[in-house]
């Protein structure tokens, strides 16, 4: 095989058309393995429908997504979802009537592979309950452990969901907009989190905090019009000036 | 006069003529349904009722001298009906929308199903009430009497002004939404109700008008059917779910669809006639299934999602009311001295009755699936069950079995082919897909048709136990109802039962942690249907009979009744409502044919005012009492995250 090893993402050509209009058009884009890699551009640019893609949640009008050099363009979204690419959404994503701790344990219970045995009592699952509380304290929600998910604070279930995502130990995450709606303190805390959980693993994320994205990513990709329109560091893209024009001429 | 491929060409033409014609009332029809289903997003099960009340108001002009005789009113013939029924059943239609419908807009789905279906009982009960299963006979006009001789068939006028005004109709109808300024508001308003308001339209105003004109167009083809088919209480009922199974084939939000496959529908079944009689009334729902298979979104829809959970439990988790271990002992203590109270038999009832709902419960409750066709697994298993005991001598415990491996390979087939489906569809395919049974069940030699198996031997169980002592046989259902419930709850409390509760909860995120939602849903709605099927083979034992009724879809409703009225989604709710429905059934036997309207009011009420349940209600009563005792307690702490929402 003659792809780059270093590259946990290929997606060449990646198009997805709804009813004509075009929301992603021909995007190549690869991400370095081990790497913080940021999807940013104007509202509209295409990120979410990028990440839908990606994920399967939607199916490519044209082009092809090799992750780890395998084809993986004509998968279930559970199925790339088992392979180790786990995403976030933009709403926070938890089970609002589920406990803090069963919302992690629900993804620390696929791999047991006994998630098909409605005969078996769900104390079976009470082994898992350590590998829980060690992701909890790790998000700082401890504390919370017992309590339904729905009560936890917006800052407090995005933390949630960050730990559910981690206790797939996946090797790539996308993270859609991991800090919208939160407050300045909470967002330090999830950069943080971002940062300390990165070590071998790969993140994508869209993010429309650019101090955020300046802190965190080792690449940017410009988004614009379902285009890439530059790619490269921090800096090289902010003095980019097709990328100003983008964002002041855009409707931002 | 030649014949084509053996078939007199007479009864050929006749028969797709006869197609055609239905097939214009199915376009007629289920363009209403699919108008208030793509605007409203209500599955209009009231809808054969409006038909109905169609026919009946033709009927009515024509007889005003006998109905209100000393007014010297005059009678009013076809053509004054025609003008003015569709309007009155249309206004009955906005009165409708303003009472109830509108309320139940921004719930679940499953509540306006519930809400039409109790609606339908309501109007087909009172008018079954005032004139019984015997139909009317409303003469053709004299104006379209005589006919057309075309060398090979006589063609009637009235068919054929019926056939040429209700094509009309359906495109006309199809113009104004696809083509006009008004339609475009219209599919506006449904996308985005804020924006449209924002125009300064009024939109409550014109979803009323939408659904009053989706009914006026079922009382405009009633009006047309009064002088073919016979006009009945059973009108609407019997062509209801046909139309459910016509708008899943159409597919989802395509206007042009639902007509085009009216007219192909009506056509294939007037074909069917002609080569193989016996299938022509479950064609259409066969079609159903194969079109599912190969187009999931239907001929003419686009895209299709799969079914989606929804969360309408009214639970609240480590209440004392689901604490299951507790409650299966106390069930039992109960179920143990409740022989010393009521009769034996009456208690059998129940328990089968409650056994069937917690298995609905399984995939209504716990999955958020509305499912509508429960009646297939409990029928298809209470003539198997009852077959093979009685046919074949099965002792009682594998004759049981062998319905549930009935109900259970059903489930497996209904559930793969509905699940495709979201939503409501899922509760029309189910629906349709029951009906299938319902057909087969009628027209198959070993099922006897409208008698039934009769006279099942209840034998003995495990060889020597006379299960013809009601005391046996009453514990015998005892331990049957006592497993099946432990099992639910083991189901629900298990690993597989976690996964169901995240897919109910949240299925894009439960997709996103690497779980095949559809294949936890398939095997939770097998599960169910085989649950569903042992309380029906126990039923046939228990009664020595397997009747129409119990594949009916009446059936199917109660099911619904009893979890919706205990409580959807909880431990106790469908134990519960079968006591309350089961007694008020015995209560209300003595009304005779009221009883459907009492039944049908339930619904209606159930689903305005008693959505939690009575143990859902329950739950809130404590969840309150515990609020404000903790707050008594700690009047200075911090208020706690409340543990339960909704």
């Amino acid at each position: 095989m003659n792809l780059p090893a270093d590259n946990i993402i290929e997606a060449r050509g990646l198009t997805k058309r709804f009813h004509g209009f075009a929301a992603v058009s021909e995007v190549d884009l690869d991400v370095r393995r081990h790497s913080i890699h940021a999807l940013i551009g104007p509202n509209g640019a295409g990120k979410t429908t990028f990440f839908n893609l990606i994920t399967k949640f939607l199916a490519p009008s044209e082009g092809t997504i090799r992750y780890n050099g395998d084809d993986i363009t004509a998968e279930s979204p559970a199925r790339v979802a088992r392979r180790g690419i786990v995403r976030s959404f933009q709403i926070s994503a938890i089970f609002p009537r589920m406990t803090v701790a069963e919302n992690v344990r629900i993804a620390l219970q696929r791999p047991l592979g006994t998630s098909f045995r409605f005969w078996q009592s769900e104390s079976t699952l009470d082994r898992l309950s350590e590998r829980v509380d060690e992701l909890l304290d790790a998000v700082g929600l401890g504390a919370w452990r017992d309590q339904s998910a729905a009560g936890l604070p917006y800052g407090r279930k995005r933390a949630l969901e960050f730990a559910t995502t981690l206790a797939l130990e996946p090797e790539l995450m996308l993270l859609d907009e991991p800090t919208s709606g939160l407050g300045s303190e909470d967002v330090d805390r999830i950069a943080d989190l971002i940062r300390k959980v990165s070590a071998n693993r790969t993140i994508l994320m869209v993010e429309h905090n650019l101090s955020v994205v300046a802190r965190l990513a080792d690449t940017i990709t410009v988004l614009a019009r379902g285009k890439v329109l530059a790619e490269g560091a921090y800096a090289d893209v902010s003095a980019d000036p097709r990328v100003i024009e983008a964002y002041i001429g855009g409707e931002e | 006069m030649m014949d084509l491929i053996g078939i007199p060409p007479q009864l050929l033409f006749g028969q797709l003529l006869i197609g055609l014609i239905n097939g214009v009332f199915y376009a007629m029809m289920s363009l209403g349904v699919a108008i208030i289903f793509g605007m409203l997003r209500i599955g209009n099960f009231v809808h054969g009722a409006q038909y109905m009340l169609g026919a009946f108001g033709a009927w009515y002009l024509m007889h005003l001298p006998e109905l209100f005789p000393g007014l010297g009113l005059p009678s009013l013939g076809y053509w004054w009906a025609l003008a003015l029924v569709p309007f009155a059943v249309g206004l009955i239609g906005a009165a409708t929308e303003r009472l109830f419908i509108r309320r139940v807009y921004d719930l679940e789905h499953a509540y306006g199903l519930l809400l039409t279906v109790g609606l339908a009982m309501v109007i087909e009960g009172l008018f079954n009430v005032t004139y019984g299963a015997a139909g009317q006979q409303y003469g053709v006009p004299d104006s379209l009497k005589g006919g057309v001789n075309l060398g090979f068939m006589f063609l009637p006028m009235y068919r054929l002004w019926v056939i040429f005004a209700g094509i009309l109709v359906c495109v006309a109808t199809w113009y104004v939404i696809e083509r006009t300024k008004l339609g475009a508001y219209l599919r506006a308003a449904t996308e985005n109700p804020d924006l449209v308001r924002a125009f300064g339209i009024n939109v409550p105003r014109m979803l009323m008008l939408t659904y009053a004109f989706g009914v006026g167009l079922a009382g405009l083809a009633g009006v047309m059917a009064a002088p073919i088919y016979q006009v009945s209480p059973q009108m609407g009922q019997s062509i209801i779910i046909t139309i459910f199974a016509v708008v899943v084939i159409g597919g989802m939000g395509s206007i042009f669809g639902a007509i085009v496959t009216g007219l192909m529908l009506g056509m294939i079944e007037g074909l069917t006639k002609v080569f193989w009689p016996q299938a022509s009334t479950t064609v259409i729902f066969v079609i159903m299934a194969i079109v599912l298979v190969f187009r999931p979104a239907g001929l003419f829809g686009k895209e299709t999602v799969a079914a989606h959970a929804a969360d309408i439990s009214a639970a609240r988790p480590h209440s004392i009311l689901e604490n299951g271990r507790l409650w299966i002992v106390l069930l039992g203590a109960g179920g143990i001295v409740l022989p010393f109270f009521v009769y034996p038999v009456f208690g059998m009832k129940l328990l089968c009755l409650a056994l069937f709902a917690c298995a609905y419960n399984l995939i209504f409750g716990y999955v958020g699936l509305l499912a509508f066709g429960h009646a297939a697994f409990y029928g298809s298993s209470a003539y198997i069950a009852a077959f093979t005991a009685a046919s074949w001598g099965f002792p009682t415990e594998l004759a049981i079995l062998s319905g549930v491996a009935m109900a259970t390979l059903l489930g497996a087939l209904f559930g793969w082919l509905a699940i495709r489906r979201q939503g409501l569809y899922f509760a029309m395919i189910t629906l349709a897909l029951a009906q299938l049974v319902y057909f087969y069940v009628i027209q198959a030699p070993w099922t006897h048709g409208e008698d039934g198996i009769q006279s099942v031997p209840r034998g003995y169980l495990l060889g020597f136990i006379e299960l013809n002592e009601p005391l046996n046989m009453y514990y015998f259902v005892l331990a049957v109802f006592l497993g099946g419930f432990a099992l639910i709850y083991r189901i629900v409390h298990s690993p597989f039962g976690q996964v169901l509760k995240s897919i109910r909860e949240n299925e894009p995120r439960a997709i996103s942690l690497g779980y095949s939602t559809d294949r936890f849903k398939l095997i939770a709605f097998t599960l169910s249907a085989g649950l569903a099927g042992l309380a029906g083979g126990t039923k046939a034992i228990v009664f020595q009979i397997a009747s129409l009724a119990d594949v009916y879809f009446m059936t199917s409703a109660d099911a619904l009744l009893m979890t919706l009225i205990g409580g959807v989604g909880t431990l106790l709710g469908p134990v519960v409502g079968a006591v309350i429905v089961v007694t008020m059934q015995k209560e209300f036997a003595t009304l005779g044919s009221w009883v459907i309207v009492v039944q049908g009011a339930a619904f209606v009420l159930c689903v305005l005012f008693l959505r939690k349940g009575v143990v859902g209600t329950l739950e809130s009563w404590l969840s309150a009492r515990e609020e404000r005792r903790r707050q008594l307690d700690a009047p200075n702490a911090r208020p706690a995250p409340s543990g339960a929402h909704r």
